[in-house]
């Protein structure tokens, strides 16, 4: 059961940072001259507010995912990281927890002003929160897939 | 924005969630092993988790605020306000967390 809920949470991760990583680019300023020639150009030429929601709603899935394997993780793994003295290892997954608490507490704002109508205070407050929500995921993307793995990856 | 409370609680809730963290100020505790939630600390049941209580704390807290602060007051408040105050809890957060690698 904890393998396939963590398999279910790996995945929706993806799909979250997929979706957060084309909404981050989209918001990204650039000149209408070079728009739309590269494949970076036309992978952020995407309806930045139709990503909004799905983003939220998988936020939420997948944050959730992760609280119900969190007790499996301070039962089992963090102790063996502490026996390792594998502090580093506890460091990077504790920032983890505190980006994702705080991205929940963002994610309210964060759908407003992608609901409102485009202005110059609305984009910058729409690049502000996508790019801070973008970096908490691809840290816990990342960390998680590290921490997943370490026993393999450490000597 | 058309619902300024909303950017209330969005831009505190990080800062609560900081507080609730620095000070151990979880609402409530859970303890994997017993399988059990307690209000305060309880020991010999094994390992606890505050993160769920530091969430509820957080969240509680911000919305008691956002509802508190006048419309008036929270409209007046710059959008950019909401990432620039969170940057500066991450930054903050960044700098105790560095207690794990040195």
């Amino acid at each position: 059961m904890i393998v396939a809920l963590l398999i279910l949470h790996g995945l929706l991760a993806v799909a979250l940072l997929g979706a957060l990583t084309h909404q981050a680019l989209s918001v990204v300023p650039t000149s209408a001259t070079t728009r739309g020639r590269t494949f970076i150009d036309r992978f952020r030429g995407v309806n930045g507010p139709a990503y909004a929601t799905p983003i939220v709603v998988l936020f939420v899935v997948t944050a959730i995912g992760g609280a119900l394997l969190y007790p499996q993780y301070r039962i089992d793994v963090r102790p063996a990281l502490e026996d390792t003295q594998n502090s580093a290892a506890n460091g990077v997954f504790e920032i983890k927890e505190h980006l994702i608490a705080i991205g929940l507490g963002l994610l309210p704002a964060y759908w407003l002003v992608w609901r409102e109508s485009i202005d110059a205070t609305v984009a910058s407050a729409r690049r502000g929160l996508t790019w801070l929500l973008a970096l908490f995921v691809w840290w816990s993307f990342i960390v998680g897939h590290v921490l997943n793995n370490i026993r393999g990856l450490l000597p | 924005m058309k619902h300024p409370a909303v950017k209330i609680f969005s831009m505190l809730f990080g800062v609560f969630y900081l507080a609730a963290f620095y000070f151990d100020l979880a609402l409530f505790r859970y303890y994997p092993e017993a399988r059990q939630f307690h209000w305060a600390r309880t020991d010999g049941i094994g390992v606890v988790i505050l993160w769920y209580g530091w969430i509820v704390t957080a969240a509680l807290a911000s919305a008691a605020v956002a509802i508190a602060v006048p419309r008036s007051i929270a409209e007046r408040l710059p959008s950019r306000w909401v990432w620039a105050v969170t940057t500066v809890v991450v930054i903050a957060m960044l700098i105790y967390e560095r207690r794990w690698f040195v």
